[in-house]
């Protein structure tokens, strides 16, 4: 996020893009809440009637896929009426006439029937958005999970720098990171293309200080993106390039990734699996071998929450069995082939990892501890370097003549559309009260009392009665690659002909049926949009049975012993 | 007068953090440590959400309790602010359930007590404002957009008297517009 | 019963919220959450803030906690069996050795965490993937 969260209370106004607050982060939401007190302007867009849509001005519920023709819209209009700020465009940016070219054909009136959205309302969120200042933008998974996500980022950038929202507090635009330590994994360098930092692998300059600090030549090839690996595993011809090893750390393929029948065969077929991890999960199924770690609560280190603010994670109480900190169990793989690596402590590695990246430099464990975390960048080891609550400051950008590029694309459909055989469309969101893929938040009691599987799917009223199915009914759920069953929740806040489930679940597992389709820059699936069928299950006790045994299989394959026979 | 908690629709993200707080404070801290299958989780709020509105909705811990008068074991009494249920005497024949015109009356089970034929008993459950909990109603304090916010005696009165004057200055507006209240 | 306060930083989802836990360090139990003033959270928390840490005792709802390593010895689908931890780092260490012999770096994929497992665990894995193993195949779910 360009900006730091408690700055978000106190826009002019927000653009809440594909962004469902309260149920991702509550805890922004509530700032989103207490803005809306202090009189902030809201543009909510989101095909669903989200909390955040239901305090809004206006609520913009475009038809899912449309994202980016919304966008250019937005940008078009700015631009015709004369609302941009034309000396920021001029001083702080590059690209604009190119822009202009592409975004000339988005009328109003030619987005309407693409995004299902009257042009005068376009015209009104538009003018809105560029006439308050300061205005922000948040978005969230309902952006980045499209086939074009980078496009729609980038989109959204451009109506910030059309305006001058860049450069001072509570504007810019904000990716609200949805795990713990997304952000985290991104600053250590756990990407295919850079090293911690942000710093590119294919840079020779920053490849020979790396080379140099780990004593060791290092490879000037972007790496194999996450979503790659089943297809790398199953279907890559060159023996060099497929996947023989795959060494899972703390992550869930089998659970968390789309078409789940395809991430099942590739980790089946792949030569050696390694899983990492503190609880038993489906990917264990198929590891050769598991490496039990602490968990949060049993050991310490530091975590980067979306806005950029390094923290502090503290041991909370002792691990009970035989168990390692992550850190330690690669340390000793790494010696065991020969590179050793040796370190006392998590401070140790930090260390070294702020003296490689000018960004985080000054972010001292001294400091996270006195001033209670910073915000990076923070370049100087002085007590004075308290980090950086926003960017761009001034309108300076992190590029070589420090201006902006404006970078305009056009819109395409999503990759699979509604059919005869498929005539729903279905998105993933999430679960309030659960998390991820719920190793953790399904075995904490109080959660667990309040959803359990199969979770629901979210569909129009209309839609139910047409079904002739009832609140809390067992469905069962179709697409092309598979199926699931899980209970319907009639709900106003959806539209009619889109369903939207929870991707938490184990029975109601919605990624068996989502596409892997991928967006060609950032490689992330299109999980916000596939066709699906919902059918009525006639017989909802022997289906209430089912879920039953279902769910004691997993627990048994789990390894818990649930009385009925031995766990395996 | 009778005490209650109000909910803000324009504060509620609808996230459920009160319906946790209320069974944890009325189950105790050992609920993190039992057998998960052991305890009871009945919340004495529900959230209810429509296209327009997310809020919890609770006892409103009235007057002249509908529910009060429709027992027939004498098991619902006011005392201390609040209206309150006397489980043990409850038998759960459900008229406070449908004498209630807000829904804020469950028939819950009681887990671990047991009737003659071994069935479970079951009572009436609603909110009682976290009687003899320290630190006032859980729900309140748990919200983490102050959505919700206890209603006294006090309150209310204050609320009163700023609705009276607002009244009173649109009156004097009315005839003198020009003066701006 | 010694009781002690903990400040810690949440580990659910991107919102950084600050933690003080009360513990009983001789059960080596939480007693309770609360919300401290944190910068992003300012004295406040979600459902899983408050009520989401109790998996550490291992209540065996969904999944069991892993507490030991184990190796599948003969292969794929068969049974899993319990090991020193001598025994599978070299396992590990033997394994992707010979793989990276036989195909090269680039046929070694590994991942980073961006749960609970930190920053420093996610340095070192990419330091491990790019230095130990020599490829850039490492990734993360934030894409997902």
């Amino acid at each position: 996020m360009s900006m730091g969260i408690p700055e978000v209370e106190d826009a002019g106004c927000l653009l809440c893009f594909g962004y469902n607050g309260a149920d991702s982060h509550p805890i922004v939401a509530r700032r989103i809440v207490r803005g809306r007190q202090k009189g902030m302007k809201i543009i909510c867009v989101d095909p669903r009637v989200t909390e955040t849509a239901r305090i809004s001005d206006i609520h913009l519920q475009l038809k899912g896929g449309s994202n980016l023709a919304l966008v250019n819209a937005m940008a078009h209009v700015i631009w015709e009426e004369g609302l941009t700020d034309d000396r920021f465009i001029q001083e702080h940016t590059k690209g604009y006439d190119e822009f202009l070219k592409v975004i000339e054909k988005y009328t109003p009136e030619y987005a309407e029937p693409i995004t299902h959205i009257p042009a005068d309302m376009i015209r009104q969120a538009a003018r809105m958005y560029a006439t308050t200042k300061p205005a922000m933008i948040l978005y969230g998974m309902g952006v980045c999970q499209f086939s074009q996500a980078v496009d729609v980022v980038k989109g959204l950038a451009n109506l910030a720098l059309m305006t001058g929202n860049f450069g001072g507090p509570s504007m810019g635009i904000g990716p609200v990171r949805g795990q713990n330590n997304v952000q985290g994994a991104c600053d250590m360098g756990a990407l295919p293309n850079s090293y911690p930092g942000y710093q590119n692998v294919t840079v020779p300059e920053i490849r020979e200080k790396f080379e140099k600090a780990w004593g060791v030549p290092l490879s000037d090839k972007v790496g194999c993106p996450i979503t790659h690996v089943p297809h790398r595993i199953l279907h890559e011809k060159d023996e060099k390039k497929r996947i023989h090893a795959y060494y899972i750390f703390g992550e869930d393929p089998a659970q968390s990734d789309p078409d789940l029948a395809e991430v099942r065969e590739a980790l089946d077929k792949c030569d050696f699996v390694v899983m990492q991890d503190i609880y038993m999960n489906k990917t264990g199924l198929y590891a050769d071998v598991i490496l039990p770690a602490t968990a949060w609560g049993e050991n310490e280190g530091v975590y980067t929450c979306a806005d950029r603010g390094f923290q502090r994670f503290r041991k909370l109480i002792e691990p009970e069995g035989d168990l390692k900190p992550d850190w330690q169990i690669i340390a000793e793989i790494s010696t065991a082939m020969g590179y050793p690596m040796n370190y006392k402590n998590t401070e140790e590695i930090w260390n070294e990892m702020i003296d490689l990246c000018p960004s985080f430099a000054g972010a001292t464990y001294e400091k996270l501890e006195k001033y209670n975390g910073v915000q990076w960048p923070c370049r100087d080891k002085s007590m004075e370097d308290k980090g950086t609550p926003y960017l761009h400051k001034g309108g300076n950008f992190a590029t070589a003549d420090k201006k902006a590029l404006f970078y305009g694309t056009d819109w395409h459909p999503p990759l699979e559309m509604e059919n005869d055989e498929y005539p729903m469309s279905l998105s993933t969101v999430r679960e309030v009260g659960h998390y991820s893929v719920r190793t953790m938040t399904g075995n904490c009691r109080m959660l667990r009392s309040l959803e359990d599987e199969p979770g629901w799917v979210q569909m129009n009223p209309d839609d139910c009665k047409r079904l002739n199915l009832e609140k809390g009914e067992l469905v069962k759920i179709l697409s092309k690659r598979g199926y699931c069953i899980t209970r319907c929740l009639p709900t106003e806040r959806v539209k009619p002909g889109a369903t939207y489930m929870t991707y938490q679940w184990w029975i109601g597992a919605c990624n068996e049926l989502t596409l892997a389709n991928l967006d060609p820059i950032s490689n992330t699936p299109e999980y916000k949009y596939c066709a699906c069928r919902v059918e009525k299950i006639e017989d909802q006790e022997w289906a209430e049975r089912h879920v039953k045994e279902l769910y004691d299989d997993i627990r048994v394959q789990m390894g818990i012993d649930t009385g009925k026979g031995a766990a395996s | 007068m009778n005490y209650f908690v109000k909910g803000n629709p324009d504060l509620c993200i609808g996230c459920r953090t009160c319906m946790i707080g209320c069974v944890v404070v009325h189950e105790g801290k050992h609920i993190f440590e039992v057998d998960p299958d052991s305890y009871n989780f009945n919340p004495r709020l529900h959230m209810v959400k429509t296209a327009k509105i997310s809020v919890p909705v609770q006892c409103k811990h009235c007057e002249n309790p509908a529910c009060m008068a429709a027992c027939p074991v004498q098991a619902i009494y006011q005392e201390d602010h609040r209206v309150l249920i006397n489980t043990d005497k409850c038998i759960g024949c459900k008229a406070c359930a449908t004498a209630c015109p807000f829904g804020a009356i469950d028939i819950v089970s009681l887990a671990g007590t047991r009737q003659a034929d071994g069935s479970e008993r079951k009572v009436a459950n609603k909110c009682d404002l976290c009687n003899n909990i320290a630190g006032g109603p859980a729900c309140v304090r748990v919200c983490p957009t102050q959505a919700l916010s206890l209603v006294t005696e006090e309150d209310l009165g204050g609320a009163m008297e700023k609705k009276r004057m607002e009244a009173a200055r649109n009156a004097y507006m009315e005839i003198h517009p020009q003066n701006g209240g | 019963m010694a009781l002690k306060q903990v400040q810690t930083t949440c580990p659910y989802c991107g919102a950084g919220c600050q933690i003080m836990f009360t513990v009983d360090a001789d059960a080596n139990k939480i007693v309770e959450a609360v919300p401290a003033p944190g910068r992003t959270n300012d004295g406040t928390l979600c459902l899983k803030g408050h009520y989401g840490w109790d998996y550490l005792n291992d209540p065996q709802i969904l999944t069991k906690r892993l507490r030991k390593p184990m190796i599948r010895k003969g292969g794929k689908r068969s049974p899993l069996e319990e090991v020193s931890w001598e025994e599978a780092i070299s396992y590990v260490a033997k394994k992707l050795s010979e793989i990276k012999e036989k195909y090269g770096p680039d046929s070694i994929m590994g991942t980073g965490s961006a749960r609970g497992a930190g920053n420093e665990a996610n340095y070192l894995m990419q330091k491990f993937m790019r230095a130990t193993i020599g490829t850039n195949n490492v990734d993360h779910c934030a894409r997902i």
